[in-house]
């Protein structure tokens, strides 16, 4: 049996005293599109932070394709090439176009020319349906569209694993569908994605599987249709009520 | 998707030439003024170094003074006409009076005004290398590296210039290599004292340069760098390719007030010998006893190159502007 595109081994990570995670075992294969839920200060954004070592991990392992990427000599650099991330608050190159954002590390990381940079980066504008912002600041851009930019730039890197952390939390409610849609066109394309995101319609539609983060562990990991419908334990279903109610006060 | 893609890099294309003169300055007439001054520079230089006094001999003025003088007597004659009502002309003609008698010392001036641009230019420049790094080291580098930027910073701010400049000229041999170095002192190349003065503005320069460049390194948010490394862009690619784009931009405004002191400080060099602007001023003066005048003239020449630069980064910082980054906010 092959290895699974990431696996996460009993790992551990404080902040201080704090203790962050505690023992996080989990799996995804390649294609999978797996959606992380949970409390506020339940671990979700460190636990995609570990994944490509934009925080380390206390103990524990970390492998992507079967290799180990928690060790000490593994070049953290040529991890953060296979796995892309899309931040909450967008962190677009503010001093360059949607087109630069999306060709910066084509051509600094990947070494390719400028003009082939340019093809590609267009073709990525294009994916997530802003060919024609291409020479757009990101201060010209809203939220929406910056966040769509943010998606193309790592889309560019050809990622084995895409990183979502937040990425509709940041955006007023109404440009949430947009980011969305690409997001849901991505998931049909087959791209693995790891998304911590609480857009229950996400979720629902285009999510392989639902991860349920609490107090830095994972209570219940399962399809969405089983954890929403019937979630087995009781501070999902407490967790889920919250949400319901929160949606519908809204 | 080829033709879509030819289309978007041709708009692209036209977009990167964004500068028009007029976008350039908001001061139009202050604009002319530094054209005129700096047309008058070359000129006078290149008659006087390159051309051997072809124009007008080496140290003779272009404009003749006669007409000036006659201008001024005229107005005097007005003043005494008009008896008290003449109060406004007498003024002018004591300003019409004080050009005619300054037009003579232009030439010399002009000279020191070549010496002080060289040396402000140098400083300045060799500064900024040794500043960027030096900025970088404070705000990113670790606990060693970042107390030795300190150091350095904390020396070269914490201890007079003219302290800085006496110790180099006076109390260390770098004088003496530099003076046996080939072409010191001969043709266009300045002696000896000139270049120590250059070094002192670079190590000082830096210093000042380093802060202000620092403080806009740390005004780049710290997702920006978060970003670039989660590209695969190296901590050192990160910075060269994210922050400093950024952070340069920021540091604009701040870092202009380091050029327009630099300009007045260059005067000092005149302590260790060098004939900069201040310096020929003095020189002249000492010989003719026309100290106010000289002065004034030297006063009024740094201000032009006070001006001249404040206009220049004005239009740097609008020419480099983005959307959305640092003051311009255009």
């Amino acid at each position: 049996m092959s290895d699974p595109l990431l696996r996460l081994d009993d790992v551990y990570k404080s902040y201080g005293d704090e203790r962050v995670l505690s023992g996080v075992s989990f799996e995804m294969e390649t294609g999978d599109v797996d959606v992380v839920i949970g409390p506020s200060g339940s671990g979700k954004s460190t636990m995609l932070r570990c994944v490509n070592r934009l925080t380390e991990i206390d103990s524990g392992a970390i492998y992507l394709d079967g290799d180990c990427v928690t060790d000490a000599d593994t070049d953290v650099n040529e991890l953060r090439k296979q796995v892309g991330m899309v931040f909450q608050d967008f962190n677009l190159f503010a001093h360059l176009t949607a087109l630069g954002n999306v060709t910066l590390g084509l051509r600094k990381v990947r070494g390719m020319e400028k003009s082939a940079a340019r093809e590609k980066g267009y073709e990525h504008l294009e994916q997530v349906g802003l060919l024609d912002q291409a020479d757009s600041y990101p201060a010209e851009l809203s939220g929406g569209q910056k966040q769509r930019v943010g998606i193309a730039r790592a889309l560019a890197m050809d990622p084995k694993l895409l990183l979502f952390d937040e990425p509709t939390s940041a955006l007023d409610p109404e440009l949430v569908g947009e980011v969305v849609d690409v997001m849901r066109d991505l998931a049909a394309e087959g791209i693995t994605m790891l998304v911590v995101s609480h857009e229950m319609g996400f979720a629902r539609s285009a999510a392989s599987d639902i991860v349920f983060l609490d107090g830095g562990e994972i209570v219940e990991h399962g399809p969405p249709e089983q954890l929403f419908e019937n979630p087995r334990a009781d501070r999902t279903r407490e967790f889920l009520g919250r949400l319901r109610t929160e949606h519908e006060e809204g | 998707m080829g033709a879509e893609t030819q289309e978007s890099a041709s708009a692209a294309g036209g977009r990167t030439v964004r500068a028009r003169a007029a976008d350039l300055t908001d001061q139009p007439l202050t604009a002319l003024a530094v054209a005129v001054f700096w047309a008058w520079l070359v000129v006078r230089w290149t008659n006087d170094f390159l051309l051997d006094g072809s124009l007008a001999p080496r140290g003779t003025s272009f404009f003749p003074t006669a007409p000036i003088e006659f201008a001024a007597s005229t107005l005097s004659g007005v003043a005494a006409d008009l008896g008290v009502f003449g109060l406004p002309f007498r003024w002018l003609a004591g300003l019409v009076g004080f050009v005619a008698a300054s037009v003579p010392y232009l030439p010399e001036l002009a000279t020191g005004v070549w010496v002080t641009v060289l040396l402000t230019v140098s400083g300045i420049a060799f500064g900024f290398v040794i500043a960027v790094p030096l900025s970088i080291a404070r705000v990113y580098g670790g606990t060693i590296t970042r107390s030795v930027a300190l150091a350095y910073t904390e020396l070269f701010r914490g201890t007079p210039l003219l302290a800085q400049l006496f110790v180099l000229y006076f109390a260390t041999p770098l004088s003496i290599y530099i003076r046996e170095l080939p072409a010191v002192g001969t043709g266009f190349v300045p002696a000896q004292a000139f270049w120590v003065a250059v070094v002192a503005f670079t190590l000082n320069s830096a210093a000042y340069q380093s802060e202000y460049i620092r403080s806009a390194l740390n005004s780049v948010p710290e997702g920006q760098l978060t970003a670039a490394r989660s590209i695969g862009l190296s901590k050192v690619e990160g910075i060269r390719h994210v922050v400093l784009p950024q952070g340069l931009r920021y540091a604009i405004p701040g870092w202009s007030n380091e050029l327009v002191y630099l300009i007045k400080y260059s005067s000092l060099a005149s302590f260790i010998t060098v004939r900069e602007l201040f310096e020929q001023a003095d020189a002249i003066a000492s010989e003719t006893y026309r100290y106010t005048e000289l002065f004034v003239l030297a006063g009024l020449l740094y201000l032009a190159l006070v001006v001249s630069a404040s206009l220049l980064m004005d239009a740097v910082e609008r020419y480099v502007a983005i959307p959305g980054l640092g003051t311009s906010g255009r």
